[in-house]
């Protein structure tokens, strides 16, 4: 039988065994999981503050689903750190069916909120696919690649592994949901990347999404054709110029820059934030949620938040060196990237350094779809580091 | 599988590498540099991106944090305008003529009305049905505030809800989302309608006035004075608006009361120069001249008006006009119905006869006799007649040269004698003044005109500069006014003939007739003159304004009384005892009336043709005329009083004149009786 490395299938046989359940805790990366938990708390702590007067005389109607989200989401945590990511390799094919059907599902059954259909409620919980889209996507797109990792020089492997992913890239857009078609493309790009594919390849692929971007934003609309619809457009563009955009689109960033710099240093509290408690800042439960955070606890606050991020972040990148695997570093990288990515485009739209899109912010924003697809992503972090120390004790013992 | 027991060798073993039996060995899985380059980079785009949002957090908080607290600050309140309460009107001793009464407005938040069309005009309907304002009023008042762009503020639908009515919207304030009860003040008339049209009245002020006014700090929902001491004093009585806020959500929907910022400053008090007293007297006997007009027969007796002043200064202590009418319409919604009913509409002011004129000042009569002591004194400035002279007074008189031989009659046809100019005043003869007209007329050319001259002078033909208005300038004809008025566009059969000086134009300007018309204001200024020894005064109102901290509010200072150039006080002497005579020798035209009366008063009758239209037809009546003044030594009080359509002078004015003068000397009339009188 023929194996290559990498595969490891003979190696993992002869792991198998050796790995204990024990050895897998063991070796958790622990300030990862600290780090997740404690943005999982700052960010309780935020939910709580900004929806204390969302639903009159029920000050803790948002945080206490959010607490549940969190229940839930921590419970899918621990069971996909101790699942073997191996067995995502295996049936790639699977899950990417399972992903893309899920999303076109939408299409059928879904209802629509604020003129986008991105939800399916299932009685209790209105469940959004693309969240946990974006971790069944990286893990499939992983698996392909892994899978094809001896020719990943070539052209013919690049486009496949291209066309593939952008089947639910181009589902999720016409839902429509700009934001996280954008969040597929960065996890794309970044797998790609973290894959090894040649700095050739990206720079081609960089320069036809820079001409895409580009034809798109100005000079599709200039002659008249219009991917987007209008307020995407905008809200795209219009982050460069918010005094001069249209009152409805402007207005947004306007509020969002209020609320965030009346907070000042110290922050205004959860009583004393107009912007979140009088409804000037939109969405301030999700996508705004940052700006109405930033308001109530001030730069100290805001800054600590950044900081968690940045914890986790640069726990997901060494989970990517650590990995047992190409398919493990691959969905490592696709994982940290799409996370960096949200948070970077979420905080950014909020102070005006980054286009508005529907994005929420990861382990914050209010919903349940976000944070357990999150959580659970973070799971598989966690099980890949675990495995990649595990079988690196075990070669070391061998 | 290789041997990594051992220090891991560099670079490490990596990929396929076939062995003897060309077979691929396994290979583990390593972090090649490549792969730790590309993790490095991703690394870089990570710092690089959070140092960007640090950087931008740190630039909006920290830097511009105060900036955008302002701007939040902003965004939650909604600055609001608090009425100041306006200034009362005294009367000279202080006493209250116009004040404010406390009441709720119903006011309405068009951000928070329901969303929904249907439930927003249900509301409205259910609003105009509670409040008894009509739905299109208040549609009207909505719109008219859409046009002037301003919807935040509230918009006054009611200024005085009745106790049940603000109980019955608080209980059901859930029902009314929009509608808020706020305290604020209108208008208090304690006399009803004493001075009602020389006080005037206060209403909102109208988008055409805020065109002009919006640069004097007048805004949308203020109070302005319409007309009358609150038109010419809004800017004393109104004091300064304050402002609030009222802190609002992002909808613009208020939470909670207004709180103020700048407390409002009360409007300051006007104190005028009106008696109380005297100002009830003048229309009690403005009421009682009218009455006595129409027992006299002179059914069209409907008005008039009464003007009493200070000959020393010219400060007016009364000035009636009627009919009247209630100011209090103008307070609380205005209905249409109720201005009807006091005549305050164009469809009924013709049956009301116009109550809103305030005929003291408004409104022109021909002055008829009271004119003459100007004929008098032009004639002997103008040496036409001598003081002590006596001249024929006649039954008819007809001018040598008039052409078309008319006869003018004396009002008493049995007269055959000589007069001299008091007595001839006291008895007012015409015919002793048409031949002064006629020598006027006579004049050469060269010589002017000078009975307009001096009318001119008397303060005839122009306003009087009264500190209140409106008022009619009157008019004095003239050989360039007469050639002016007849045009072959006004006049197209005769212009040619009409527009010619004739010896009839002389004689009747001579008692006050033909073209000539007057004001009451202008007569009781002319008769101040002749009491006050020839000073020309200012009629004024104003006293004093006094701020509500009690400092006197610094106003122009009426005009200092005048003499008039070139009179020579004997000559007035000569008019003074003719006015006196006219009131103490049996002869005299209003002997009956004031013969008796203790304080020696003088003065004189007027019976004034004038050609008026009544509900349907259209004739000539005679205006009845008194003017004069007392104590006669040392001049108090200027009385002019005119009974429109009354009758003769000395049967409806004289009388009612008379009791201004017993109310202001305090004394109780003995009248022997209204006489015949011119």
């Amino acid at each position: 039988m023929l194996e290559y490395a990498g595969s490891q299938r003979s190696g993992l046989r002869a792991e198998r065994e050796g790995i204990r359940l024990l050895a897998v805790v063991r070796s958790l990366d622990w300030i990862l999981l600290g780090g997740v938990a404690a943005l999982v708390a700052v960010g309780l702590w935020g939910v709580a503050g900004v929806t204390k007067f969302a639903v009159p005389n029920d000050p803790s109607y948002y945080l206490n689903r959010q607490i549940l989200y969190v229940a839930a989401g921590g419970a899918i945590l621990v069971l996909a750190a101790l699942v073997d990511p191996d067995l995502y390799r295996r049936y790639w094919r699977g899950i990417f069916a399972v992903t893309a059907s899920l999303i076109a599902i939408v299409f059928v059954i879904g209802h629509a909120a604020r003129g986008s259909t991105r939800w399916i409620s299932l009685g209790f919980f209105t469940f959004q696919p693309s969240e946990f889209g974006k971790l069944l996507f990286v893990l499939a797109l992983a698996g392909m690649l892994a899978e094809r990792q001896r020719v990943l020089g070539s052209w013919t492997s690049t486009l496949r592994v291209l066309g593939l992913g952008l089947v639910p890239v181009v589902l999720v857009f016409i839902q429509p949901d700009l934001g996280t078609a954008l969040v597929y493309m960065a996890a794309l790009a970044a797998m790609l990347f973290v894959a090894g594919v040649p700095w050739r390849h990206l720079a081609v692929l960089g320069g036809v999404a820079l001409l895409i971007l580009v034809g798109v934003l100005w000079a599709g609309p200039a002659v008249g054709v219009s991917a987007l619809k209008g307020y995407q457009q905008q809200r795209l563009t219009c982050f460069t110029h918010p005094s001069t955009c249209p009152a409805a689109a402007g207005y947004n960033l306007e509020q969002s820059l209020a609320a965030i710099g009346s907070g000042q240093v110290r922050g205004r509290g959860p009583n004393g934030s107009t912007q979140v408690n009088l409804g000037f800042l939109p969405a301030s439960p999700t996508d705004f949620v940052f700006a109405g955070f930033a308001e109530q606890r001030g730069f100290v606050g805001a800054a600590l938040l950044l900081c968690l991020y940045l914890l986790v972040l640069w726990r997901g990148l060494r989970v990517v060196t650590v990995a047992r695997d190409l398919f493990s570093a691959v969905v490592a990288g696709g994982i940290v990237v799409a996370l960096l990515f949200q948070t970077f485009v979420n905080v950014g739209m909020t102070m005006g350094i980054a286009p508005i899109t529907g994005i929420p912010l990861p382990f914050v924003s209010v919903g349940g779809s976000s944070m357990i697809a999150n959580l659970a992503a973070m799971g598989v972090l966690l099980a890949i580091h675990a495995r990649g120390r595990a079988s690196r004790y075990a070669r070391r013992r061998a | 599988m290789a041997s990594t027991t051992t220090a891991p060798p560099s670079p490490p073993p990596r990929g396929k590498q076939p062995d003897e039996r060309g077979e691929t060995v396994v290979q583990p899985y390593r972090l090649t540099p490549k792969l730790a380059r590309r993790v490095g980079l991703l690394g870089g785009v990570v710092l690089i991106g959070f140092a960007a949002l640090l950087l931008r957090l740190w630039a909006l908080q920290v830097l511009s944090g105060s900036q955008y607290v302002a701007r939040a600050q902003a965004n939650q309140f909604r600055a609001v305008r608090v009425q100041a309460p306006r200034g009362p009107i005294l009367d000279s001793s202080g006493r209250v003529l116009v004040t404010n009464q406390p009441v709720t407005s119903v006011e309405l938040w068009w951000a928070d009305l329901p969303k929904a069309y249907s439930r927003r005009v249900s509301e409205l309907r259910e609003l105009a049905h509670v409040t008894r304002v009509p739905l299109y009023e208040i549609a009207g008042m909505i719109k008219r505030r859409k046009l002037a762009g301003d919807l935040l503020t509230p918009i006054v639908i009611r200024d005085e809800a009745p106790r049940p009515m603000a109980t019955y919207l608080q209980e059901r304030a859930g029902g009314f989302p929009g509608v808020v009860l706020e305290p604020t003040y209108i208008r208090h008339y304690p006399n009803g309608s004493l001075a009602a049209q020389l006080l005037g009245y206060v209403s909102e002020v109208s988008p055409e006035e805020l065109r002009t006014l919006a640069a004097q700090g007048y805004r949308p929902g203020d109070e302005i004075g319409q007309t009358g001491v609150e038109g010419q004093f809004d800017t004393y009585l109104r004091g300064i608006a304050g402002s609030g806020r009222v802190r609002v959500d992002s909808l613009g929907r208020p939470l909670g009361g207004r709180t103020l910022v700048t407390p409002p400053q009360p409007g300051a008090a006007v104190r005028l120069t009106i008696s109380l007293p005297l100002q009830r007297a003048a229309e009690g006997a403005l009421q009682y001249g009218i009455q006595l007009a129409r027992n006299n027969g002179q059914w069209a007796a409907n008005g008039g008006a009464i003007v009493a002043l200070s000959p020393k200064d010219g400060s007016i202590l009364a000035l009636a006009s009627a009919p009247s009418y209630r100011p209090s319409v103008f307070t609380g919604p205005v209905s249409s119905n109720a201005l009807a009913a006091q005549g305050l509409t164009s469809h009924t002011a013709l049956d009301k006869n116009y109550p809103a004129l305030n005929r003291a000042l408004d409104v022109t009569y021909p002055p008829g006799s009271t004119f003459k002591p100007v004929t008098a004194l032009a004639a002997l400035e103008e040496h036409l007649i001598k003081p002590s002279a006596f001249y024929p007074c006649t039954g008819t008189f007809t001018a040598p040269e008039d052409r078309s031989h008319h006869v003018f009659h004396n009002w008493d046809p049995n007269v055959y004698q000589g007069m001299d100019l008091p007595t001839a005043l006291a008895q007012s003869c015409d015919t002793y003044f048409y031949r002064v007209g006629n020598a006027f007329y006579e004049l050469p050319g060269s010589r002017g005109q000078p009975l307009q001259k001096w009318a001119g002078r008397f303060g005839f033909g122009k306003p009087t500069g009264v500190d209140v208005g409106p008022e009619q300038p009157g008019l004095v004809p003239t050989i360039g006014w007469k050639h002016r008025m007849y045009t072959p566009a006004t006049d197209s059969k005769e212009w040619q003939v009409d527009r010619l000086w004739k010896p009839g134009d002389s004689i009747t300007l001579a008692i006050g007739q033909g073209d000539l018309l007057v004001t009451p204001i202008q007569m009781a200024r002319f008769y101040a003159a002749l009491a006050n020894g020839g000073k020309l005064v200012t009629p004024h109102v104003l006293m004093d304004v006094q701020n509500p901290n009690g400092t006197i509010v610094p106003t122009p200072a009426p005009p200092a009384a005048k003499r008039i150039p070139g009179l020579n006080p004997a000559y007035l002497r000569v008019v003074q005892q003719g006015l006196y005579e006219a009131t103490h020798l049996t002869n005299g035209t209003s002997y009956g009336v004031f013969g008796g009366f203790p304080v020696p008063i003088a003065g004189k009758t007027g019976t004034a043709q004038k050609v008026v239209q009544l509900p349907g037809l259209t004739r000539e009546e005679d205006q009845s005329w008194w003017c004069g003044y007392g104590p006669v030594n040392d001049p108090e009080l200027v009385v002019c009083a005119v009974i429109e359509n009354g009758g003769e002078g000395g049967s409806a004015a004289a009388p009612a004149a008379e009791r201004v003068f017993g109310s202001f000397f305090h004394v109780q009339a003995n009248l022997t009786g209204p006489i015949h009188s011119d």
